[in-house]
């Protein structure tokens, strides 16, 4: 439910809860995010039937949490399509060139197990979340 | 009123806020040829034949006549060998759609235009809005506008209002540098009403 | 020893059944039934790896061979009976997780500063939460609570952005324009109507990061006064304008748009309007035609839009991007944005990297980057051991920079200066295969198509260039075309209404600077040095060189080849159609 913000007190407090709630390093509602990038792009190589294999796949099983995103291109068009998973007090990473059936590896493997499917990964994006590898984050923190 | 002096062509002109430098120059007797300017409709820049040369502070720029706005201290000039370089070629371009309209054939004799340096083109029209405009801005009655874009673009009656307000109006025709307007406008009669062009007869 | 086939459901797709089937039998006819145990583990017991099928675990060794075909099934046997080191290649060993780079070690990676792309696939689009978890909305709080316009303006001035729509008109000289205009009801109009071949910057902003450009924005109409604003956005990208219409309705919800905004009494409406899909739109007047519901057609200036815009009211147009750095300028300073660039382009700049390049995408790079960089490091180079010929910046208003020039920094004068454009952002690559002539006919025909016809210049003289451009594609040019091309060019330049009819005839004139020497082979030798043009090719077998395999022969679409074993082919020229088919095929280079 949406309030809204009559001071920059409440935009801190959004900001405070979201940023807690948007990672699985520090999330309390789930221990993986899956993104699936979904941007045009991604969509026009095939994004779509990544994403149907994900949801299939997560309401099939009860052990682990898992937030699945939609989110947009993440810059490199030729790779795509790309999904990223973050891990709670792992490494995130970034796999290219998906299709369903590399998509249920992923997540029977790694979203599960946490077996990083090393060969069909792009790059490691390091740090606690996302935030890490935002300069301008970091330079606020500074 | 501010008052404005400019140069053009070497004679001191007046102008008043809110003129055109086509506007100054016409008010004194100076010539610069125009296809789709009218007096009473808004300037519209289509035709580029009024460009002229245009300094301010040392720099000189080719401008549209019929909608710079004439400003204090303008120096103007409306004839130079680019100016007409680029007059002939603008009537050059034009010819290749309605080679034997006479305003067309006059302005040509002037600055030395070849009715034939471009292939000639199936449409007479040579874009120049009285029409469409005239309709719009006078008349407020938007009976025949413009469709598609580019080469492509052309001039069309909207048969409903057409139908409703041409047959007594017809005050666009004589604007019509090429009779195209014409010709579209009894296309449309034949083909979208008829029956009112009998009863406009009978 | 115990052999598991993973028989569940996929892999049965792909023919573990057999496997299983085959390495049964194997094994009994071997007479090993006793040493290895064959048996097959359905979908509950699956390992997921699901691009390894058939494949099989082997215990207590725990290996897993990958890829297993029932011809595989006697050596695999056979193998494992002896306990070698058994088909190497079939045993699935992933690289080490170390082995994964990290992104910023990557090629494409590294190089790049993501500052307008800050937020790339990292943010859910949906969520305005995380757009304010990732520091989203400060810049517009802290411009509405705590600035006062003529400081959000000088924070602009000082960060020295320039419109990142291709003109790199100064931003603060136009926000002070704006603000100075005096008028009860002000525009802010963001320009999404990106349309430039190969230009995709735009769209990835307003799919991945919608947000950034509303927090843009709301600065914006603060810093001039406005409380009305429009997002005009070409209906070819239904994705952005979903993902905007979500964001709008999320920042109103949150008060961070819409009436009293954070409390404050400040005022600022949104609103998305849809491009009906004319190029000549992204014209800034043109642009705001549209938006009033007239013909989109550009109108001459003066008056600026600033002055008299959208409505007749002044308003500001500054493109996505643009709009997407502000965010940061204001909550980090113009100095730190002004930090990094050349002297007279400051910031970063988005590029879309496209055309024959390894690595297509998005790039952010500083200002300053040379084009060889962004081509080599972060592009990978041109794939298929082809050569660079130039790239092409700026779309149908920019021209081709040939190699002598990839040293060039990424900056609205040096590039200019090479004869093209910064443009938006796009950026082809072509290697040597691309025919000039053939690229400068693809833009003129795009932009006489997408004139608006209203001027002379541009809706006549745009078709007669592209005539020329064909006569000489199809062998029918003469000497003086290419003069006729110069001097027409020089004409539209000159005389056409908007900066579209003016910059059109910029993509052939810089070929033809760059590579006269190929027009002059269209005309001159009826040669088309990349062979591009069709009707400038002719096929013949060089009997010396075909080694009469009949590969040209069985592909020839016409069938137009005559050929016999043992004999070499024969072309047909008065029946072939030119379709290059025959000289692909033929790997000993016998035609030509």
């Amino acid at each position: 439910m949406m309030t809204k913000c009559t001071c920059r007190e409440d935009l801190h407090t959004i900001k405070e809860r979201a940023s807690r709630e948007m990672s699985a390093q520090t999330s309390e509602t789930f221990e993986a995010r899956v993104m699936v990038h979904m941007g045009t792009c991604g969509l026009a190589a095939g994004a779509q039937a990544v994403m149907d294999v994900l949801k299939e796949e997560v309401s099939r099983q009860n052990q682990v949490s898992v937030k699945v995103v939609s989110c947009g291109c993440a810059g490199m068009c030729s790779s795509e399509p790309n999904v990223t998973v973050e891990r709670k007090g792992e490494p995130t990473i970034m796999y290219q060139h998906m299709d369903g059936d590399k998509m249920r590896q992923v997540f029977r493997r790694h979203v599960l197990n946490g077996e990083v499917q090393t060969d069909l990964a792009l790059a490691r994006i390091h740090g606690e979340g996302a935030a890490a590898k935002n300069p301008f984050a970091a330079a606020r923190g500074q | 009123m501010n008052e404005m002096r400019l140069t053009i062509d070497g004679r001191e002109v007046t102008a008043t806020e809110g003129m055109t430098v086509l506007e100054a120059a016409r008010s004194a007797g100076i010539f610069i040829p125009t296809l789709c300017y009218h007096e009473k409709l808004e300037p519209y820049g289509g035709c580029r034949l009024c460009m002229v040369e245009a300094e301010t502070r040392g720099r000189t720029s080719l401008v549209a006549a019929c909608v710079y706005p004439a400003v204090d201290g303008l120096l103007v000039r409306t004839r130079s060998e680019k100016l007409d370089r680029i007059r002939k070629t603008i009537l050059e371009l034009l010819l290749a759609h309605a080679p034997e309209s006479p305003v067309l054939l006059d302005l040509a004799a002037e600055y030395g235009a070849e009715v034939n340096r471009f292939e000639h083109q199936a449409s007479f029209c040579i874009h120049c809005g009285l029409c469409v405009r005239y309709c719009a801005e006078v008349k407020q009655k938007h009976a025949v506008g413009f469709v598609d874009r580019g080469i492509r673009k052309e001039i069309c009656f909207i048969p409903e209002i057409a139908a409703k307000e041409c047959p007594d109006c017809q005050a666009c025709f004589p604007l019509c540098p090429t009779s195209y307007l014409q010709s579209v406008y009894v296309l449309t009669e034949a083909l979208a009403f008829p029956a009112s062009a009998e009863a406009g007869k009978a | 020893m115990r052999v598991k086939v993973f028989n569940g459901e996929g892999c049965r797709a792909k023919g573990s059944d057999e496997v299983y089937r085959a390495l049964t039998a194997e094994v009994r006819s071997q007479g090993v039934q006793d040493r290895i145990e064959v048996i097959e583990v359905g979908e509950e017991h699956c390992p997921g790896y699901c691009t390894l099928s058939p494949s099989l675990l082997v215990e207590p060794s725990g290996m897993i061979y990958q890829d297993v075909q029932v011809r595989d099934a006697p050596g695999l046997v056979q193998n494992l009976v002896e306990q070698q080191e058994p088909l190497s290649k079939k045993i699935y060993s992933p690289r080490k997780l170390e082995e994964i780079p990290e992104e910023q070690e990557t090629d494409f990676f590294g190089p790049q500063l993501f500052w307008t792309l800050r937020n790339r696939g990292r943010i859910d689009p949906e969520s305005i939460e995380e757009y304010i978890a990732m520091d989203g909305y400060q810049g517009a709080a802290e411009a509405i609570l705590e600035m006062e316009p003529e400081e959000i303006i000088e924070e602009v001035k000082v960060s020295a952005i320039r419109g990142r729509g291709g003109a790199g008109f100064p931003a603060h000289i136009k926000w002070k324009a704006g603000a100075g205009a005096r008028s009860d009801i002000k525009y802010v109009v963001c320009n999404a109507d990106e349309g430039d071949p190969g230009a995709f910057m735009d769209r990835s902003i307003l799919e991945g990061d919608p947000h950034s450009v509303l927090e843009g924005m709301i600065i914006a109409a603060r810093a001039i006064g406005s409380h009305h604003g429009y997002i005009y956005c070409r209906t070819e990208y239904p994705l952005a304008v979903r993902r905007l219409s979500i964001a709008i309705d999320q920042a109103m919800g949150y008060g961070l748009l819409g009436e009293n905004i954070l409390g404050s009494g400040f005022d600022f409406h949104l609103q998305i309007y849809q491009g009906a899909g004319a190029f000549v739109c992204g014209e800034g007047t043109a642009l705001q035609h549209s938006i009033e519901g007239k013909r989109g057609m550009p109108r001459p200036k003066p008056p600026r839009s600033t002055d008299k815009g959208l409505f007749n009211r002044p308003t500001v147009l500054n493109n996505v991007e643009t709009f997407a750095n502000i965010p940061q300028i204001i909550v980090k300073g113009g100095k730190w944005y002004s930090g990094v660039g050349t002297e007279k382009s400051k910031g970063t700049k988005v590029f879309a990297l496209s055309g024959d390049v390894r690595n297509i995408g998005l790039v952010e790079v500083p200002m300053g980057t040379s084009l060889r960089t962004i081509i080599f490091d972060i592009g990978g180079g041109i794939p298929d051991k082809k050569k660079f010929k130039a790239v092409q910046l700026g779309g149908p208003s920019g021209g081709c920079i040939p190699e002598d020039y990839l040293d060039l920094p990424v900056d609205f004068e040096a590039i200019s200066q090479a004869n093209a454009i910064m443009g938006s952002g796009g950026m082809i690559v072509m290697d040597e295969s691309t025919c000039m002539v053939d690229m400068a006919h693809y833009f003129m025909d795009f932009i006489q198509d997408e004139s608006c016809g209203k001027c002379t210049p541009c809706r006549e003289g745009t078709k007669r260039l592209l005539d020329i451009l064909t006569r000489i594609k199809e062998g029918q040019g003469e000497e003086a075309d290419l003069d006729r091309l110069e001097s027409l060019s020089a004409y539209i330049t000159d005389t056409s209404l908007c900066g579209l009819g003016q910059s059109a005839p910029t993509p052939v004139l810089s070929a033809l600077r760059s590579f006269r020497k190929e027009f002059e082979a269209h005309i001159i030798d009826k040669q088309c040095p990349a062979k591009k043009c069709p009707a400038l090719l002719h096929f013949e077998v060089d009997p010396e060189k075909c080694a009469s395999c009949g590969q040209c022969y069985r592909h020839c679409p016409a069938k137009v080849i005559s050929w016999q074993k043992k004999e070499s082919a024969e072309i047909d020229k008065e029946k072939c159609i030119q379709c290059l088919t025959c000289y692909e095929k033929c790997r000993f280079e016998a035609i030509e």
